[in-house]
């Protein structure tokens, strides 16, 4: 479903996905904003309006990730409750923020969701596969192929230079050489690193880094993408150029799930998922322009169009049984 | 993953560090260049004595009488054992009559007190006796055979510096028996070999003088079978066919066991025994062998240290490395994969220490033949298994850090700083 080179997803109207890379796109609010009349989406509302123009209504679309009644317990001298029964879904294209304090169970949810653990109890379901139930081997084949992992420390292989870091994905799915490579160089000039194809990590800043990271998050095309704090190792000037590249990406149709424990920076997103003490405490949705600090802001607007999610599903483990709410099991 | 891009990674990981690279790979590189050093060292030697002892006659069957094996424990078939004049002239007959027999030659030593050639005395306890027939014309440097009956003498190229004055064809040697009678003799050739002279014999730089048995052999018993004296020998060469030596030797042996003089006469301790050079160079195979295998083992052990050098920094890498394991993990890679990069990591460290050892290892035993003077051969048979070997080496010391490097947890890796 997601094997696409092309980075547009779904059917979201070209006229949307034809945004610039970056800065143009991202400061630009009109470009994506569908006037979504919803100023204030209340948590428990329905949205149907989904891909706005790109016609994905929340009933046929497929969510990209379903997270269903998650509990994970650690046994820790003492069992630790990380997650005590949380339900979320992204639908395709859409940006969701998970806020929480330090123990609220965010990076354990990114863990499950990012195919990297798996559930004490409940499923996890990403691109339709449920992470449980494949293989330690599937499940790295899973993270390769549909999730991409942006991380607070970029996390990228020290000796390999910018385009191989990006590349590196592809080499354990199996492209050629040549193939991925060209594709690295393209996701590189994407992200606007064209002039450092072989520059390896050292020689390159911290927002160049993250810049390569998201390159090689989106290498494999994947059905969403894992910011855990993207911004945390940036200062502010990059760290708002960071966000507006994920804008883009999320513009362009690839579904983000990103982890902060800023307000500012999950403002970003389409909504806003509050976890605490290992369950889902609220789920807020971002209205365009809300987050009000200059471009930030206005990626938020730029994607909020994007956004089809169903609140409810997240409030409370009670509703997660629901298989056909929002569509998303279907 | 594919061969070709792990290979690239694993290339480059061993490229970054390397001093690190360099000392583990010489840890392989000095066990595979000691095995191979004793192996073709070992091979060297083996094929130079084979090949001394082969350029005597294949056909030759020496008949000894020997301690037995489980006697004095001088060893089966010893050649330096006490030597027994144990065959009579009439079983010289008799094996000359045996079929495939060609000729009989007689051995055995003539007690002497001392030999002089112009004024230079040397003492000397024995001189062999033998047959003309024992010395053939591509053995003669000089002169020619003695005749018998004739008092004439052949010696060996050291025995013409064994006086004083250099000794020549054509002079005279006075030969003084342990019974005090002299006798003077003509030297009328100098030889490089004589048949019957047994396998090793000619090693030794030592000066040799040959005695017709006729008339110096003087060594006689009783024959069993006849009841009269006759000349009796200690060793006995028989010439066989060449096409029928094993059959011939069979027959020989039959003979000395069933209606031998000499199996009257030998000692009880003592066995009969009848072998040919082949049978030599087997038995000398074999010891060589086992020598160059036991030392051949010993330098195994280096390869082995080398084989831990190995694992031992592959661990540390993994350690190091806890944090791209992780990296690798999120983006993809399966537990196949890593163990695979880890392997070939291993893997490239051991074939490191194959190439640069074979070559070392080939030029420390070829100085090593030079040193020693023998030929040297090459064993390219353990050429390929010292490759094998080190190839193998690495993956072995390898494969616990490789399954260590699969088993790191990505969520722990990518949180390790």
């Amino acid at each position: 479903m997601y094997t696409s080179d092309e980075p547009t997803r779904d059917g979201r109207a070209s006229a949307d996905a034809d945004v610039e890379p970056t800065d143009d796109a991202a400061t630009d609010p009109p470009t994506g904003a569908h006037g979504d009349p919803d100023a204030t989406r209340a948590a428990t509302t329905r949205d149907g309006d989904g891909k706005g123009d790109g016609g994905a209504a929340d009933g046929d679309a497929d969510p990209v990730v379903a997270v269903r009644d998650v509990r994970k317990t650690y046994d820790l001298g003492g069992t630790v409750e990380a997650l005590a029964g949380v339900s979320l879904t992204l639908p395709a294209g859409s940006y969701t923020a998970v806020m929480g304090p330090s123990g609220s169970g965010k990076s354990t949810l990114l863990n499950l969701v990012g195919a990297l653990d798996t559930p004490t109890s409940g499923t996890v379901e990403v691109a339709g596969r449920d992470v449980a139930a494949v293989e330690e081997a599937d499940r790295a084949a899973l993270r390769g192929t549909e999730i991409g992992f942006v991380f607070q420390t970029f996390n990228l292989m020290p000796r390999l230079d910018a385009v191989e870091n990006v590349a590196l994905p592809l080499v354990f799915a199996g492209w050629d050489r040549d193939r991925r490579r060209e594709r690295a160089r393209d996701l590189l000039d994407r992200v606007g690193l064209g002039e450092r194809y072989d520059h390896r990590p050292t020689e390159l800043s911290g927002g160049q880094r993250q810049r390569v990271s998201i390159a090689r998050a989106l290498a494999p095309d994947p059905a969403v993408i894992l910011a855990d704090e993207p911004t945390g190792n940036v200062d502010t000037g990059t760290g708002a150029g960071i966000m507006r590249l994920l804008a883009d990406v999320n513009d362009r149709g690839t579904t983000v799930l990103l982890v902060s424990h800023s307000r500012r920076i999950a403002g970003h997103a389409d909504r806003i998922v509050h976890l605490r003490d290992g369950l889902v405490e609220s789920i807020e949705s971002i209205e365009s322009g809300e987050s009000g600090d200059g471009s930030a802001g206005d990626a938020a607007a730029d994607t909020s169009g994007a956004t089809s999610d169903d609140p409810t599903r997240g409030t409370a483990a009670g509703e997660s049984d629901e298989p056909a709410a929002g569509g998303g099991d279907a | 993953m594919e061969p070709r891009e792990t290979l690239r990674i694993a290339t480059r990981s061993v490229r970054s560090h390397k001093l690190r690279s360099t000392l583990t790979v010489l840890g392989v590189v000095i066990g595979i260049a000691s095995v191979v050093t004793v192996a073709t060292f070992g091979a060297s030697v083996q094929a130079d004595v084979v090949s001394e002892v082969e350029s005597s006659s294949a056909n030759n069957v020496y008949l000894l009488a020997t301690p037995d094996a489980d006697g004095d424990g001088d060893g089966p078939g010893g050649f330096s054992g006490a030597l027994q004049p144990v065959f009579t002239t009439r079983d010289v007959e008799q094996l000359r009559a045996i079929e495939g027999v060609q000729r009989v030659l007689p051995r055995g030593n003539v007690p002497v007190s001392s030999l002089s050639y112009r004024d230079d005395t040397v003492a000397r306890t024995q001189v062999t006796a033998t047959t003309p027939g024992a010395i053939s014309a591509d053995a003669v440097v000089e002169g020619r055979a003695f005749r018998a009956g004739a008092n004439e003498v052949v010696v060996n190229e050291a025995a013409l510096r064994a006086f004083e004055a250099n000794l020549s064809v054509g002079d005279e040697l006075t030969i003084t028996r342990g019974s005090g009678e002299a006798t003077t003799v003509e030297v009328v050739g100098v030889v490089s070999r004589t048949a019957g002279q047994l396998p090793f014999a000619g090693f030794s730089g030592q000066p040799r003088f040959f005695l017709p048995v006729d008339p110096f052999y003087r060594t006689a018993v009783e024959s069993p079978a006849l009841g009269v004296n006759q000349a009796a020998y200690p060793q006995l060469t028989v010439v066989a066919d060449p096409a029928r030596v094993a059959s011939t030797k069979d027959r020989v042996r039959t003979y000395l066991e069933t209606g031998s003089d000499a199996a009257e006469l030998k000692p009880s301790s003592f066995a009969l025994t009848a072998q040919t050079s082949g049978d030599f160079v087997d038995r000398i195979e074999e010891i060589i062998t086992r020598i160059t295998r036991f030392v051949t083992g010993i330098a195994v052990i280096s390869l082995i240290v080398g084989a831990v050098g190995i694992a031992n920094i592959m661990l540390v890498s993994v350690t190091e490395r806890t944090r791209e394991i992780g990296i690798m993990k999120a983006v993809g890679a399966r537990n196949r994969d890593v163990i695979q990069l880890f392997l070939a990591e291993a893997g490239l460290l051991g074939v490191l220490g194959a190439i640069a050892g074979l070559p070392i290892g080939i030029a420390a035993a070829y100085g090593a033949t030079i040193y020693a003077e023998v030929g040297f051969t090459p064993a390219p048979t353990w050429f390929a298994i010292a490759v094998g070997v080190g190839v193998l080496v690495g993956l072995v010391a390898g494969l616990y850090p490789a399954w260590r490097a699969a088993r790191v947890d990505p969520i722990d890796a990518l949180r390790y700083e």
